[in-house]
This record gives C-alpha cells, structure tokens and sequence, in this order.
C-alpha cells in the first residue's frame, strides 16, 4: 500500500495514489451511499494501536472504518462491495472490531484509547507526512459524530499541548527571515492563531486553547482587537455553534497575497520539519494569493488588511464593471419657458450651449464605461418628472462651484429633545423635506421650507371639489390637517434606515423588525410592509431612478426589491457579517454594500454577482457615497478614515485620516469636487476630492498585482474641520446649489 | 417578581460589572447592570424550569445535564435564533439571481404589489344593524351609527364587491383605505321591510388615494336607488383591474 502524502487530499487524488481494488472501492461507495466522503488513511491517529510499517495499519485502519460507517448506516450491500474489492477477511473485521471497543455506538469521548474506528470517520484528517511519530492523545470523537458538521469540521492535527510549540517555531523562523519578507510571512500569524485557536475549542481543549490565547493574543495586530476579544469569550464547542460569522471563518478561507519568494521560504521552512501541521493548516484554511514581484512592504499590507476574511483575490476585481452614467434622456424645454436654455428636440443635438456640460447629451457616442439604457429595466419618465428634471437643471445653473478656495457653507438642523433616540435622517434631492427615523419605532416627517406639508382630502371632501379645474391638483389637499410635520406609526422596532424617493412620492423605512415599509407622503399613510430579511434591518435606499430599492441587514444578506413586487428581485450574499451599509450607484447597474465584517462589495443588479471586494477597514462600515462621476467609491467605518476606492480598477485610491471616532455620515459635492464626512466625534471634515483623484496614476503594474502606494497626504487634502455643539453628525446632503446640510440630534 | 437576595446580589453584580469590562464596554448607562440582571434571572429560571419539565418527563427523580442542555437548545432555538448559514444564503441568492429582472409596465400609476400584500386595505369591518320593523316609526331619524366589527388581523381584500351592508355614519376620513359609506336619507317615512338591510340611497365613494398620480384621479359615485339596491357595487376604476392580474 502506498503511502500518502501529506497535505491536502481530495477524493480523487486518494483514489489515485492507492492500489486500484481499493480504488473502486471507495469510488462505489461513494457512489452507492451518495455522501461526501473523504476518508483518508489517517496516520497521525494510529497511536495505541502497534505500529508496524508506516502505511499498512494506517491503510487498513480505515477501511475498516469506513466499513463501519457503512455497516452503521445499514448500506450492507455496500459494505459487501467494500469488503470484496478491499479483500478484507470476514473475521478481520470483527476482531478490529473488537479492538476498537464498540465503535457503532460511536465512542463516549475520553478514556478510548487505542484506535477508534468511529472516531477516525468522525474527523476529516488530512495526514502528515507518514514517519511522523508525534504522540498523539487518543482522538476524541464526538458522541454522535454528526457528518455534516463534522466533516466541515476541525481535524485531530496533533497532539494540543504541542500547538504552542509549533506557533513558537514559527514565529521564531519568521523573525529570523530578511526584513522584506517578514512583513508579508507575518500576515499569516492571525489566521494561524485564530484558526489553531479554535480548532482546539472544537476539539474540546478547553485548557490548552486558554494558555494558547493568553500567550500570543498579544502579539497579533492592534486592528485586530475587537476580533480577539470575541474569541476569546469563546471557550466550549457549544459557544461556537451560535456565532454564524465564526462559523463562515471556519468554512471560508482567509485570502492573503504574499509574493513568490516570500511563499517559497515559508514553504521550504514548513515542508523540512517534522511536524508540518501548520503546514497543514495553512493548506487547509488559507488561501495564498501568489504574486511575482517585489515583496510588500508593512505600511501596503497594513493598508489592505484588517478585514475578516483577509484581503480581496485578484480575481475578485477583475470583473468589468460599467461605473459611466446614463445618457441624461433629452427634455422638451416647453416654449414659454423663458430660461436661457436653448430648446431641445428629440434627437438632435445641437443646441444653445447651456451652462453645465453634463446635462444635455452633448456627445452622441457611447461611454465605453457606461451601461447601456436597457441592461436593467427601468422606469420611464413621467410627466412629473420631466418636471422635476427642468427644475434641476434651472438650480443646477445656480449652483456653486466649489474648491479648495471656496467651500461650501454648512447649514446644520439640529434634532432637538429627541429623547425618542434619532437613528436615521433622509433629505429629499431638492432639500425641501426631511425624515427622521427614530427608536421608537416612529418616523417623523418635516417640511424644512414654508410650504406645510398637506395630506390628501377624504373621499367625502373629494367627491366636493371641482374636478376639471386646472389647480385640481392643489384642491384635492386638504387644508385643514396642514402642519410643519407629520408622525408615521407602522414599525415595531427602531428605525434604522430612511429613504426618500426621487419624486417625493414615496419614504422608505427600514427597522430592527425586520420589515421594510413603503409610505405615501401624499396620504402620510404604510402602503406596503416588505418581509424578506427576518432580522434586523440596517439600512435602505431607493434607486436614483426610483422603482428599486435596496436593504441590508443582520441576515448577511442585502436585497433588491421593487415597489411592486413583493418579493425581492436579487438577494447578494457573500459578506461575512451584517451588511449595514448599502447604496446604489449613480447609474443604477450596482449596489455597493459595507458589512460588518469590514470589507465593501459592489453587486451587479443585473445578474446578481459580486463584481468588486474591496478591503482596508479596520473596524464595520457605515456609511458609502459614490462620487456624482460613477468612478469612486467612497466609504467610512468605526476606525475613523475615510477610504477612496478607484471601482474600475478595483484599487484603493487614498485614506483620509484625521476623524476620531466612527463616521456615519459622507457625501460628495454635486460635482465631485469636495467630499464631506460627519463623525461621531462631533465634526464635519470636508476633503478635497478632486485632488485625489487627479493624483491617480494607475500603471499596468498596480493593477496587475493590486499593489497600491499611498501617499501620506491626508492634511493636505483636508480642508476644513466644523464642529458643532455635542452633535454627533448622522446625516449629510448637499443641496443642488451646493450647499451642505447636515442633520444630527443633540446628545446633551 | 425578580427577586435576588441580598447576598447573592452583590456577587452577581460583580460578575455583570466584570462581564462589561472583559468585553471591552467601557461606557455604558447604569440601567444596563439592571437589565442584564434582570435577563439572567428570566433566562436561568426558564432553563431551569424547562429543564425540570424534561425530567419528569423523562421519568427521572433528579434533573442532570442532559436535560439542561435539552432545555438550553429548545430555548435557543426558539428565542434566539441566527441568522441561516452561509452555504444556504449563497444557494438561494443563486437561484433568486437566475430569473431575469422583470420588465416595468409603463404608464401604470403608483406601483405597488397586488393588494393581498400591501396594507391599503380597511382594517375594519363594519356591523349590519338590523332595522326593526315595529318599532322604528317616521319620526325616528337615523342617527347616525357606526359600529365596528371585528377587526381582521389580516387585510382583506374588498377589491371587488363592498364589505357588504356597511351602515355607517358620518364621513370617516379617508386614510389611505377603501370603504363604502351609507348616508341613510333623512326624508324616510316608511321603513320598507326587506330582508336584506335596508338600503337607502347609497353612495359609494372609492378612492384609493395612493392611485392619485399626477393627473389621474378617478372618483365614481355609484347611486343605487331604494328599491333594486343590489349589494354587489362594481368599483370602475380601472386601474384595479390591472392590480389584480399582477
């Protein structure tokens, strides 16, 4: 019988390196029985048993368990097949059988020593190299080994108490190794650690993982804390069957992009040892994105990790991504508008030349980047919106061009005695209504001009008015029921997200009951409650074209809904942990999502895939904003920076530093020119987005290896800090002259 | 009552207290020790209790771990359940992904799910009140009654046919729902017996105000006269129609 190799085996690979009868029998039973098996001669647990040559009772050992296994889920005529192919003697199945001490019943854990054929299926084992003669401790089988989740499970790799020791090693060849390297070797201590730490919880070493943690918890990365302090109130087996985002830890790989050479020296050091378990585990749980090229340096790995499923492959950015606009559709100017503006045809280009170049279709190619009109459905222009639109364009030729030289004034509404705990503010594009969603599950409407804010009439007062006049429109309101605001009771829970849409027509709301209401701000009334997510919702947002909408929240998962359909259109799953943040980007193809577990992800409406991963943050996003242009991603988290990503490129742009305390609030001018952010600690900062942009140079080698250099140049590109009384700054809204609102509720 | 005795309490406190401070929560509202104590005790007991209930079930004298550990995971599954796993997510995002998006009907007013699943509809149903024959003479005017039935959890769906026989009073305000309204005429002099409740004039006025859109409000008043009232009032907005082929 061969021996095996170590590393990672699969079935197939297995079925190659043995001798052929065995072969097929393992192919038929995995074909007759349908599981997914992956029995693998394990050697390392042979201990107890005699010890003869390094491969035979290893071999033979499992046979016999997998015959076990057969036998107890009653396959018997596999069990013939298996035995017949294998050439296993009748009674040398039952002697073993005996040896091993009852192990249909699956083996009480502990006090089993000696080879226990149950306990060998109920792990997958992913052997090492075979003249390991490390000690082992008899392996621990569960009581009843539960497939699915053990096979997904941790392996028996060594004996625990030796995991310190092998950590050590490590950690002592990666000090030891050339300067440049060391900073790529060491990422892969805190998936080690986390990995090894909890393989030993799993296996129910409870002692051994405790010493394990308090030894070298304190070496791991700084941004890595919040993470540490989880685990390490995760001590029995039992603690980790709750936590979903442990579990996706365990099942996913952690990504890390290490350079060739770096990788062939942590090779060759971890294949020359003995006890190559961590080679094993790194095979098993890590997933190392091999460059060639120069080894990074701490300050760009730094950059680009923190995130809980380590960085982005390079694959994962890869994918084409159509971040242009959309074509402005071509409006007829009616002919007593006395604007400036020229009068458009359908169709023809030509035109007076009006302020702003971006409104009219000046150019009647394509954008290579942009989608085209129809990649996604979306809704046509109603009368009233080419009404609004003309009104935009009047106020976009009053707006304010802004820069370094002249920033935007900030006008600040201030939440006063809102005791009922203010946890979302939306403003309307043209700045004439807010919302505020509250804990108490209301969601309060105001009017922020003069006009009051007016319900519809009763269908008695209705049935009065004059239907053929031509205010018919300002009739049907009713007069009496005016007022500054207006209260919104439906959710059961706080309300954590808001969303106007583009034509004031509709409020989105979003709360921790899990549902997501629709109102009609024409009737102040809940027209529809979506059901989907059955956790807490994060946040909402409507499409800038309306129709479509976007939640995220505690189930991982963000949705794409429309209005009229009560289910969601596209469910994106993928993150690791909470989606909190989501938002869609300007031409209305994508949805960029920020989770918990620290990384960005851009969604593809149209087929639903994850086109972009973007990682850097060190602590959960909460707050995204695309620049008007389409090309930038903005976005900002708990550590307190401000990231810009280039979404072509998939790269990171620029890291603005210079908040202390979460960001929850970003957004770009109406041109692109400023971006401001609102924080935690009570200021509003306001950036010089277009200096960053313009320093880009993207050559064909930062995109190839996704290498990024960063310049230090955060207090240049700043240029104002604002801070507001005990404010906390929630909420920030450019309006369309370019003047910056920003909402927050006053934290006495 | 939560009750701790005393010297009890002063240990659990410590161990709530050293339980902020190992998760790193360094500024929290004192109320919270309240709270957490008070959540621990409801949890514990219930555990506990749970886990007698087992027991005995089990025929056993003594509660032992196995039961605890029965109750702990019942309790887990039903008041604190997470999220599902990732594997499943990821299957059902694929199969939701694969439809392709639908196309929009255009020009079709507010765009809302059919009516079963939106909340537009009354939640209110209104009593028949059974006119005696005997007793009402001409001089009684009808007051004005209104009087709520059963009030349905779920929204019905009065898409077509009313909620039959309403007899209401005053004009109740319009929010956002569909309802019929009876002014019953004051110039009544005989009580007409019928068998139905009576009828008099009706108008039905229907509007569901979130259709109003732009320019297309639609706003039918149905007279059913005395003497053919006949209970099935055909609503003619059309946009209805396409609601309910959705």
């Amino acid at each position: 019988m061969a021996a095996v190799q170590g590393g990672m085996v699969d079935e197939k690979e297995e079925v190659d390196i043995k001798t052929e009868p065995q072969s097929d029998g393992f192919v038929n039973t995995n074909a007759t029985d349908g599981r997914q098996l992956s029995p693998s001669p394990g050697s390392s647990s042979s201990a107890g048993s005699s010890k003869t040559a390094a491969g035979a009772p290893e071999d033979q050992q499992t046979l016999l368990a997998v015959l076990q296994f057969l036998r107890k889920n009653k396959l018997t005529e596999s069990v013939e097949i298996l035995r017949r192919e294998a050439g296993l003697p009748e009674d040398a199945l039952d002697s073993k059988g005996v040896d091993c001490g009852a192990p249909g019943s699956g083996g009480s854990a502990g006090g089993v020593d000696g080879l226990d054929a149950g306990s060998l299926l109920s792990r997958v084992t992913v052997s090492s190299s075979a003249g390991t003669p490390a000690p082992t401790k008899a392996a621990v089988a569960d009581d009843q080994p539960d497939v699915s989740v053990v096979l997904s499970a941790y392996s028996q790799q060594g004996d625990p108490a030796l995991y310190k020791v092998y950590y050590s090693d490590l950690k002592k060849f990666i000090e030891s190794v050339l300067d440049c390297h060391r900073a790529e070797l060491s990422q892969v201590f805190y998936p080690l650690f986390v990995h090894m730490y909890l393989e030993l919880v799993y296996n129910n070493h409870e002692s051994e993982a405790k010493a394990f943690f308090q030894k070298f918890s304190g070496d791991q990365e700084c941004y890595y804390e919040d993470d540490l302090r989880v685990l390490s109130s995760l001590t029995k087996k039992e603690h980790m069957r709750g936590n979903e985002t442990l579990l996706d830890f365990r099942t996913s790989k952690f990504v890390l992009r290490i350079s060739r050479d770096s990788y062939q020296l942590l090779k060759r050091h971890l294949q020359e040892r003995q006890n190559n378990q961590i080679w094993n585990i790194i095979q098993e749980h890590l997933y190392i994105d091999i460059f060639d090229g120069m080894p990074r340096s701490k300050s760009q790995i730094d950059a680009m990790s923190g995130s809980l499923a380590g960085e982005a492959k390079r694959e994962a950015n890869k994918a084409k991504v159509y971040y242009g606009l959309l074509k402005e559709p071509e409006i007829e100017l009616p002919l007593d508008d006395e604007d400036e503006e020229a009068e458009n045809e359908e169709g023809k280009p030509k035109k007076k030349k009006p302020k702003k170049d971006s409104m009219g279709s000046k150019s009647k190619k394509q954008d290579p980047n942009a989608p085209s009109q129809n990649r996604i459905p979306l809704p046509e222009l109603k009368d009233s919106d080419k009404l609004d639109k003309i009104m935009y364009m009047k106020e976009a030729t009053k707006r304010i061009r802004l820069g370094p030289e002249n920033l935007p004034s900030i006008c600040f509404y201030t939440f006063l005695n809102a005791y009922q705990g203010l946890t979302a503010v939306d403003f309307t594009d043209d700045s004439s209504l807010i919302a505020g969603g509250f804990a108490d599950s209301t969601v309060r409407v105001w009017s922020v001009t003069p006009k009051k804010l007016r319900k519809v009439k009763s269908a008695a007062d209705l049935n009065l008015i004059d239907k053929e006049s031509d205010d018919v429109l300002e009739r049907i309101m009713d007069e009496k029921t005016a007022s500054e605001s207006k209260v919104l009771y439906g959710h059961s829970g706080p309300v954590y997200g808001i969303s106007f849409s583009p034509d004031r027509n509709y409020l989105l709301s979003s709360s921790e009951d899990g549902t997501v209401r629709l109102w009609s701000l024409l009737t102040f009334t809940c027209l529809v409650g979506y059901k989907g997510h059955n956790y807490p919702v994060w946040d909402t947002q409507f499409s800038p074209y309306g129709y479509y909408f976007v939640s995220g929240g505690h189930d991982r998962v963000a949705r794409l809904w429309a209005t009229d359909h009560y289910q969601p259109l596209r469910i994106f799953a993928g993150h690791l942990a909470d989606v909190t943040c989501t938002r869609f980007h300007p031409n209305s193809n994508y949805v960029a999502t920020g989770s918990s577990d620290r990384t960005i992800r851009l969604w593809d409406v149209l087929t639903g895939n994850c086109v972009r991963i973007f990682t850097g943050h060190k602590g959960p996003i909460h707050t995204l904003a695309f620049s008007p242009n389409g090309k930038f991603l903005a976005s900002g988290a708990t550590d307190g920076r401000v990231l810009l990503w280039d979404i072509g490129h998939g790269l990171m742009v620029s890291e603005l530093k210079g908040h202390t305390d979460t960001i929850y609030a970003l957004r770009f001018s109406r041109d692109g020119e400023i971006l401001a952010s609102g924080s935690m600690d009570n200021t509003v900062r306001l950036w010089n987005a277009a200096k960053a942009f313009d320093d880009l140079e993207t050559d064909d080698f930062t995109a190839a290896t996704g290498h990024i250099h960063l310049q230090d140049n955060s207090p240049e590109l700043l240029l104002g800090t604002y801070m507001s009384k005990s404010t906390p700054v929630i909420h920030l809204h450019f309006t369309r002259r370019n003047l910056l609102l920003a909402a927050g509720s006053y934290a006495a | 009552m939560n009750v701790f005795h005393g010297a009890v309490l002063g240990t659990v406190l410590q161990v709530m207290i050293q339980i902020l401070k190992d998760m790193g929560i360094t500024e929290y509202e004192p109320r919270v020790i309240n709270q957490m104590l008070e959540f621990t005790y409801r949890y514990v007991t219930t555990i506990i209790e749970d886990a007698k209930i087992y027991a005995t079930h089990a025929k056993k004298s003594t509660v032992d771990a196995d039961d605890i550990k029965l109750a702990i995971q019942c309790r887990m599954d039903q008041s604190f359940t997470s999220p599902p796993p990732r594997d499943f997510l990821l299957e059902v995002a694929r199969q939701k992904n694969q439809t392709p998006l639908p196309l929009i009907k255009p020009y079709c007013g507010p765009r809302l799910p059919p009516d079963r699943y939106c909340l537009t509809a009354p939640n209110y149903r209104l009593k028949s009140i059974q006119k005696k024959v005997s007793v009402s003479s001409a001089g009684r005017i009808s007051v004005p009654r209104l009087s709520v039935g059963a009030v349905s959890s779920r929204p019905t769906t009065p898409t077509l046919g009313t909620p039959s026989a309403a007899k209401a009073g005053a004009p109740v305000s319009l929010t956002g729902q569909r309802f019929t309204v009876q002014i019953p005429p004051s110039s009544q002099t005989t009580v007409s017996k019928s068998t139905t409740p009576s009828t008099p004039a009706v108008s039905n006025v229907l509007i569901n105000p979130s259709l109003i859109g732009s320019k297309n409000i639609l706003i039918t008043t149905n007279m059913v006269s005395q003497s053919a009232a006949t209970d099935s009032l055909k609503r003619k907005h059309e946009d209805d129609d396409d609601y309910d082929a959705l």
